[in-house]
């Protein structure tokens, strides 16, 4: 008689996750390959989603010819905060895509699939798809980082910046995506939620007062992932910066734990409908 | 049309269920219509101020109306649905059915709108007189008519919107297209009035579906004129007449097509 | 040894209820009505490593909540799972190592790639080297005759190619248990006939205990030696396939029999 076998406790730390991070990246490989299967479909997807963002440029032109400033921000900055949102936006869509439709697989029970294989559940999840046309809004915020933002004194901060910035979004949704697994009807909630950091994030936080700046920046994470980059990069604040790190870091650590405890419910609910 | 009536119906019931969803949907209005009010406390410096003839109260209220019309006509069913029904080849099953098939996902369609249009119609003027105040110059005798104008700009819509996931018949995926008519619609119609663009730009904008699905509508309330009023409503119905035209003939000529080339 | 050991497994689930009509859509945003459904009510069995197990039911008798608690998807309300000792509530990610599941309604391989690929990926999943992979895949594909089309992407292979193929990515990394959710779901009999063959061949060379859910007398007559039939929660027989045959009813086809069961509501009315 074999015995049971037993990997994960023969294996250490450091093998378990070069094992996980093989299957992560082998996973988002796979979903960009999928995609690719029809080739005019993603150029096309990708080109749109870069024209769709620009037609925003006529706003802005329009705005700046109304002031000269709005919200203390001039075209150039504008733009950089544009940049750093589409940026973010895109990269964190590419890698972790499921984590935006979270509720939708917590409510039909499509998170069975992950429970029944010997990986980290949380990121098997987040990285079982991708979108293509965030491909599209990544390299959308780039490009107008690139053509306006070139005279920015912080510009070598960037890469961080996005990072931190992809690193919020994600936590965030699967904070809200999280709720899902207590209460069924957050799915509409936490998109608007998702949706409505989006627009903050693409208009000057000069123009926000009082009580709604307190909310851009602790509650709807936005004055994190996007203003204070942008302000930053303008001008640099060691303070800041470490505002911003630790904040990413409480974020992540709250979502992950979210999600876990969600996770045992899932398994122990008693109120699940689709999975009968 | 009795069959329409029925569909109508059930769909409104159906989605009567998802009124507290709908509700959800509030938060993404009002983010939305707080940024434009800020926007413009920003950039009105004085409050009589006119800014391509509109008062500051006007242009907020203008949003509000584009915004009400986008939010209460965004659907799934004449963009994604249509064109996975295609992809998907249910198509085939769809349209051998005792109805016309566009007619069937336009009643559909207006079910669902027929629930959120009040819904965020009763909103928009809590946020309205909350942080705006009332329209300037507003009577309720011409309210039946700035609805008639509202809901002949959503069916507009989607008819275009319908026409473009017809496309789906000869492209893999039309998705690209419906977000550039949408980007169209949102930064020419909805968030600016098109009279704040360079003038010899208007002329060109009146030919566009922007003029009728949302420009119009807002426009005929927040500030109205008996000449405006006509206009807009004879270019709703020539449009109205002209897109369904052109939706019954992409329709007919992409299931001829499905005929020839199969699913 | 035993390789699945069940004790008074209950499960309950919530369901809400719509009245009908306008006034029940109404009602129903405001006072959701809800319904208590024992999807698994007491349940007991064991089953022997090696053993092929039909588990079956009509729809909505509780097999698929059961499969899942077996599998650490779900827990239970109350009673106690072992699956090769482990309790799956504790260690599932041990477990999983350990089994592997095969739902012929639901496609776990990506429909873009290869099989092979596809057999790599699972591989990963299972930490299996490299090396040790290719191995594997070539012994399963030789054994499973997948050589004619290992390198045609999924979705260009007919669906019993596609099943013969999702069964193998199940057995990449040697479960000792494999769960069969309907297997044979939509394929044509001589597919049907080639798969059977398959299971009783991994059972026969690899001492793989099977645990099976079908609506096909067909898989059930030709493959298990022992049948469970669980019908509202409750098992209502379990039985060794020779036992049931030698009984009065050895005339009737095995078909009728299950039909009877399922259509009585008592349990052992038939018997």
């Amino acid at each position: 008689m074999s015995t049971v076998v037993n990997r994960e406790n023969a294996v250490n730390i450091l093998t378990v996750f070069k094992n996980q991070l093989r299957v992560c990246l082998l996973s988002v490989k796979y979903n960009i390959m999928r995609e690719m299967v029809n080739k005019v479909t993603f150029v096309t997807n990708i080109l749109f989603m870069m024209l769709n963002n620009a037609t925003i440029l006529v706003q802005w032109v329009i705005l700046f010819h109304l002031r000269e400033e709005v919200g203390g921000y001039t075209m150039k900055e504008i733009m950089l905060l544009w940049g750093m949102t589409a940026a973010s936006y895109g990269l964190s869509h590419v890698l972790f895509a499921r984590v935006f439709s979270l509720p939708e697989l917590i409510i039909s029970g499509k998170l069975d699939a992950y429970l029944v294989q010997p990986k980290n559940v949380l990121l098997s999840v987040m990285t079982s798809a991708t979108n293509v046309s965030a491909i599209g809004d990544f390299l959308y915020g780039l490009v107008v980082i690139g053509i306006f933002c070139t005279g920015v004194s912080g510009l070598y901060l960037l890469p961080l910046f996005v990072l931190t910035g992809t690193a919020i979004f994600v936590a965030y949704a699967l904070l809200l995506g999280s709720l899902s697994f207590w209460f069924v009807r957050m799915d509409m909630l936490s998109g608007q939620m998702m949706m409505g950091m989006i627009s903050f994030a693409t208009y000057p936080d000069g123009i926000f007062k009082g009580v709604s700046r307190f909310l851009l920046y602790f509650i709807i994470p936005v004055g994190m992932a996007v203003y204070h980059p942008v302000h930053m990069m303008i001008s640099f604040d060691k303070r800041l910066l470490l505002t911003v790190l630790v904040y990413t870091f409480l974020l992540g650590t709250a979502a992950v734990t979210a999600f876990y405890r969600g996770l045992r419910r899932y398994s122990s609910s008693s109120l699940m409908e689709a999975r009968l | 049309m009795r069959k329409y009536a029925v569909i109508y119906r059930s769909v409104f019931m159906e989605n009567l269920q998802y009124a507290a969803n709908i509700a959800m949907g509030f938060a993404g209005y009002f983010v939305f219509i707080y940024i434009f009010i800020r926007l413009w406390d920003y950039i009105y410096q004085t409050p009589e101020e006119l800014i391509a003839g509109y008062t500051k109260e006007q242009m907020i209220w203008y949003v509000m109306m584009t915004e009400m019309i986008w939010f209460a006509s965004n659907s799934s069913s004449v963009a994604r649905n249509v064109t996975a029904d295609i992809r998907g080849g249910n198509i085939a099953y769809l349209m051998n059915k005792p109805y016309h098939y566009t007619l069937y996902i336009l009643t559909k369609y207006t079910g669902e709108w027929s629930i959120r249009l009040p819904m965020y119609a009763g909103l928009a003027v809590v946020i309205g007189m909350l942080m705006v105040g009332p329209v300037p110059r507003f009577h309720i005798i011409r309210l039946p008519v700035m609805i008639l104008c509202i809901i002949l700009g959503i069916t507009i819509n989607a008819v275009f919107k319908l026409c473009i996931s017809l496309f789906s018949f000869w492209i893999e995926d039309a998705t690209p297209f419906q977000w550039l008519y949408d980007k169209l619609i949102l930064v020419v119609g909805t968030i600016f009035p098109i009279e704040i663009f360079p003038e010899f730009l208007q002329p060109f904008f009146k030919l566009t579906p922007i003029y009728t699905v949302c420009y119009g509508p807002a426009k005929l309330i927040v500030d109205f004129d008996t000449g405006k009023c006509v206009e807009i409503l004879s270019a709703q119905i020539l449009y109205l007449a002209a897109g369904c035209g052109l939706m019954f003939l992409v329709y007919r000529k992409g299931v001829k097509k499905l005929y020839v080339n199969g699913g | 040894m035993q390789a699945i050991r069940v004790e008074n497994l209950s499960k309950t689930f919530q369901v809400k209820r719509k009245e009908k009509g306008m006034k029940g859509s109404i009602q129903a945003i405001f006072h959701p009505q809800m319904e208590e459904v024992k999807a698994v009510d007491g349940v007991s069995f064991t089953v022997e490593e090696g053993e092929i197990l039909a588990f079956i039911g009509p729809n909505g008798a509780g097999k698929s909540t059961t499969i899942k608690m077996l599998t650490g998807i779900l827990y239970p309300d109350g009673g106690r799972v072992e699956v090769l000792g482990i309790d799956p509530t504790k260690k599932r990610k041990q477990l999983a190592y350990n089994i592997g599941t095969v739902f012929g309604q639901k496609e776990q391989l990506w429909t873009h790639l290869t099989p092979y690929d596809n057999f790599l990926f699972f591989s990963a999943i299972y930490d299996i080297p490299d090396k040790e992979a290719k191995e594997r895949i070539g012994e399963l594909a030789e054994r499973f005759e997948l050589g004619a089309f290992i390198n045609t992407p999924v979705r260009n292979l007919s669906l019993g190619q596609r099943i013969r193929c999702e069964i193998v990515a199940s057995l990449i990394h040697k479960p000792r248990v494999l769960f069969l959710d309907e297997p044979t779901i939509g394929l044509d009999p001589v597919v049907k006939e080639m798969i059977r063959s398959l299971i009783r061949q991994m059972n026969e060379e690899l001492h793989t205990t099977i645990f099976l859910t079908s609506h096909d007398v067909g898989d059930i007559e030709k493959l298990c030696r022992r049948i469970i039939i669980v019908n509202a929660g409750k098992i209502v027989l379990d039985d060794s396939m020779e036992h049931l045959r030698n009984k009065d009813l050895a005339d009737t086809p095995l078909e009728n029999i299950i039909m009877k069961i399922y259509k009585s509501e008592e349990r052992g009315a038939v018997l």
